[in-house]
């Protein structure tokens, strides 16, 4: 049986295809899981042209040199294989989940469609209009709507793009530019595989040369940081809604950071199980909120916080205050028991996540885009363990939340900010 | 393959399902209580709800931050939530703390519901009830049922509603509580690397001196109404159709059938898929079931611009017509077969998926099923009984129309917010 305490039976090359693969032989599993992840997201989208990222991969798979749309699903579905598609910042993700005897085939299909997608004109142009109404439709939903502003605000201009793209840029894109981003971007030089699960790596590294060879460019590439221009304000954005959005971000530090395992603790007094600060704190003690949180994003090389919530319009200036009052108040009072007891959550996750043949594939397509090397539990959990009270500390003191980035949306305007139009946000409020 | 699951009822009644698991390393336990939105009156409308937040907020051995920090102790992931005919609360834990873990969660089932926390968790629901304001499919789903189970329980949404909350009192929740948390209307469930025995023992433990009430009141079953309503909310950019259909209940023969007729309708890979969403009419066009012990409901739904509802409504009716008028292919069967076979293989591997399935399954059958029990009941699905189906359950003729979103649309029985 396989064991987080045990060594993993891991397999990390590049391929002779370009490919670089990551492969856990998990034999006691009844799945298999596989991640095809190519380093190119929004961030490589040509100026003019953004939401191209994502509407190549929401046609990709919608007509191949040998199968129409409908036919590469049902080859799919034939064995029994789930898959889909994400398009990130950085990257673009194709998942497929499958029973062990299937994974050859589950292979063959992904290639077909990642290969050989020949991007059938009027699937493009659906496509268009159905990311128009779902552009229309993110304005529905307030907290969507503020994810994406705060993205945008604290990323910038490049790292900061929403996939869905803005209205006026999806009305350019045509098939030419999605071949176009297309022939430029997806090769196996930028193609990371990651598998896991009741699969043998030799016999998978044979089929994917078999499948991939001659894929575009085999020289590696994808693999620097992107560039992030943080906008240090507070906007609001006007909305009817019954709450208020409030999102606020700072900046942190990378998951290859020596800080990032007590940056990773920290989050958790702050937002791990129901105990944690903000929950106690915004939520139990004063009833200001159904929602509240905290998060850590981490762009290759580079690491950003964010702090979110919802509440009624009244309510939001108290709100906000006391989610900048309990980052400040971890630096000042943190304790030895609330720490220990955040690193267990961190810890257990670890243990009971190990049981999902998905979850280990998603582990190590993370690590690999980290890190380029596998650094499995057993290393994390180590690391986790060994933070101390002093380090959250030295970490608080060394980054403190002295540059804001705050958005809040809906019918009140947060006391201090400053208003941006209906017009404004659908162009980037970028003043 | 032997059977992984114990079955025991203890003296007082409370009922213990187990599923051994020996090939993981964590367990996942819930208390399953029989008691959600149907089971209110009028004005405890979100009484259920709301006595689930209050069995965080303190019992006899705890008060609301002992319980959260001992959760959090253990690393536990924890959480509960209300359905219309069920309430559950379960952790998942790393294996050596499963006895922690059901200790908290029965003493979570026996509430002291301070005063204070009565309070304090109103603000709390009441901003919970305004966020699903907020969100388009939260109004549409809350309107839908109103109209289509008008005036019997069911139509209630599950949080209640401003003024229902509002005026709620702790004494009120507390009988409530005293009629619905019995011993007997409770289910302990275990899936995971566990010893059954050490699991009886451990209720025996922690839960051995609950009372029984005798059973509780008996549901009735609502009468499903035809006809169309819709709800202006001016805010919203987009509309939402939504047709609904009486189903069979969860506990029916028809279940799996049901599912793969949706499935087929408007799954993955889906009539719907190919013939609405890649038609450029709808970004989500999905069938659905809403399955209950005693009554259950097809729903076509999508979502759209305003201006185009009227040909998205027409969408869904004529898909729902051709798969009523004419068998469906063997093919189209074949392929949730297989999907689901996938599924159920990684749904396995997790105790907090197999609870969660089991927890389903005693609530609608009374016992739970295999994995392979699961998957023989879905390879049962034929094209004649999907045809059975739509000649008991149809989908062709006048179900229930709602609609919500900017445009005043059908316009009938209108509701402007």
């Amino acid at each position: 049986m396989d064991s987080c305490t045990h060594k993993t039976p891991l397999t990390h090359k590049t391929l002779d295809c370009g490919i670089e693969l990551g492969c856990i032989d998990l034999p006691d599993r009844h799945a298999v899981a596989m991640e095809f992840r190519f380093l190119t997201g929004t961030a490589d989208e040509a100026d003019g042209l953004f939401g191209v990222a994502r509407m190549l991969q929401e046609t990709i798979d919608l007509g191949t040199e040998n199968f129409d749309g409908r036919g590469i699903s049902d080859a799919f579905d034939e064995i029994g294989a789930s898959h889909s598609g994400w398009v990130g910042r950085e990257a673009s993700g194709y998942s497929c989940l499958v029973l062990p005897e299937f994974v050859e085939r589950a292979v063959e299909l992904q290639a077909e469609f990642l290969r050989r997608p020949t991007f059938p004109a009027e699937k493009i142009e659906v496509s268009k209009e159905l990311t128009r109404q779902e552009i229309h439709a993110l304005d529905d939903d307030p907290q969507s709507l503020a994810d994406k502003y705060i993205g945008r605000q604290a990323y910038g201009a490049v790292l900061g793009r929403h996939a869905m793209g803005e209205l006026e840029t999806v009305e350019r894109i045509t098939r030419d530019t999605i071949v176009e981003h297309y022939g430029k971007y997806y090769g196996a030089g930028r193609l990371v595989v990651t598998v896991a699960g009741n699969v043998r790596a030799e016999a998978f590294e044979a089929i994917l040369e078999k499948q991939f060879s001659g894929f575009g460019e085999v020289r590696q590439s994808g693999r620097e940081p992107y560039p992030i221009t943080f906008d240090a304000r507070r906007v609001h954005h006007m909305k009817e809604a019954e709450q208020q959005q409030i999102a606020i971000a700072f900046p942190g530090v990378s998951r290859t950071d020596p800080q990032y395992f007590a940056q990773r603790a920290m989050l958790a007094v702050l937002s791990g199980g129901m105990s944690s600060r903000l929950f106690t704190e915004v939520r139990e003690k004063q009833g200001l909120v159904y929602w509240v949180s905290a998060w850590g994003e981490n762009p290759r090389g580079d690491g950003m916080i964010f702090m979110g919530a919802s509440t009624k319009p009244e309510r939001c200036d108290l709100t906000y205050e006391t989610l900048l009052r309990e980052v400040d108040r971890v630096g000042e009072d943190l304790t030895v028991e609330e720490l220990d007891r955040a690193v267990t959550g961190i810890v257990a996750k670890v243990e009971t996540r190990g049981d999902i043949t998905r979850a280990r594939c998603g582990e190590l397509a993370d690590d690999l885009f980290q890190f380029g090397r596998y650094i499995g539990p057993e290393e994390k959990v180590a690391k986790i363990k060994a933070v101390t009270v002093d380090d959250i500390q030295k970490y608080l003191k060394e980054h403190p939340r002295d540059a804001l980035s705050v958005v809040t949306l809906g019918p009140r305007v947060l006391e201090g900010a400053e208003v941006v139009s209906a017009s404004e946000s659908a162009t980037g409020g970028q003043g | 393959m032997s059977d992984p699951y114990t079955l025991h009822t203890m003296d007082n009644g409370l009922r213990i399902v187990i599923e051994r698991m020996p090939h993981v390393k964590s367990a996942a336990a819930g208390f399953l209580c029989k008691t959600g939105a149907r089971d209110e009156t009028p004005d405890l409308a979100g009484a259920s709800h709301y006595l689930e937040h209050m069995c965080f907020k303190g019992s006899a051995k705890r008060d609301w931050r002992e319980i959260s920090v001992d959760f959090d102790k253990i690393g536990s992931t924890y959480n509960a939530f209300t359905g219309e005919d069920r309430t559950f609360y379960f952790g998942w834990v790393p294996i050596d703390r499963i006895e922690s873990q059901i200790e908290i969660l029965a003493d979570m089932m026996r509430p002291s519901l301070p005063n204070e926390e009565f309070e304090m968790e109103k603000k709390v629901i009441l901003e919970e009830i305004a966020m699903s304001k907020d969100s388009l499919d939260h109004v549409m789903f809350d309107f839908a049922l109103e109209r289509v189970f008008k005036d019997h329980p069911l139509g209630w949404p599950i949080l209640g509603y401003d003024s229902t909350v509002e005026a709620l009192t702790r004494d009120q929740l507390h009988a409530y509580y005293q009629t619905r948390y019995a011993a007997d209307n409770l289910t302990l469930i275990v899936a995971g690397n566990v010893d059954p025995a050490q699991i009886i023992e451990m209720a025996e433990k922690y839960c051995g001196t609950w009372e029984s009430n005798g059973g509780v009141a008996k549901r009735l079953p609502p009468a499903i109404q035809k006809g169309s309503a819709n709800k202006v909310v001016e805010r919203f950019n987009q509309q939402i159709v939504a047709l609904c259909y009486a189903a069979p209940s969860g506990s029916d023969a028809l279940n799996d059938t049901a599912e793969a007729t949706a499935s087929i309708l408007g799954g993955s890979n889906s009539r719907f898929y190919w013939n609405i969403v890649q038609a450029g009419l709808s970004p989500s066009a999905s069938a659905f079931r809403y399955d209950l012990t005693d009554c259950g409901l097809t729903i076509l739904y999508g979502q759209t611009e305003p201006e185009g509802v009227d040909k998205l409504a027409d969408a869904l009716r004529k898909e729902a017509k051709a798969i009523s008028e004419s068998p469906v292919d063997e093919h189209e069967i074949q392929r949730v077969k297989n999907r689901r076979r996938t599924t159920l293989a990684v749904e396995g591997e997790s105790p907090y998926h197999r609870l969660v399935q089991i927890m389903d399954d005693v609530n609608n059958v009374g016992d739970p099923r295999t994995v392979e029990q699961r998957l023989a009941d879905v390879e049962a699905v034929t094209v004649d009984s999907v045809s059975d189906f739509l000649r008991q359950y149809p989908i062709d003729g006048e179900g229930f129309l709602v609609s919500v979103g900017p445009r005043d649309w059908p316009g009938t029985s209108s509701l402007n917010v």
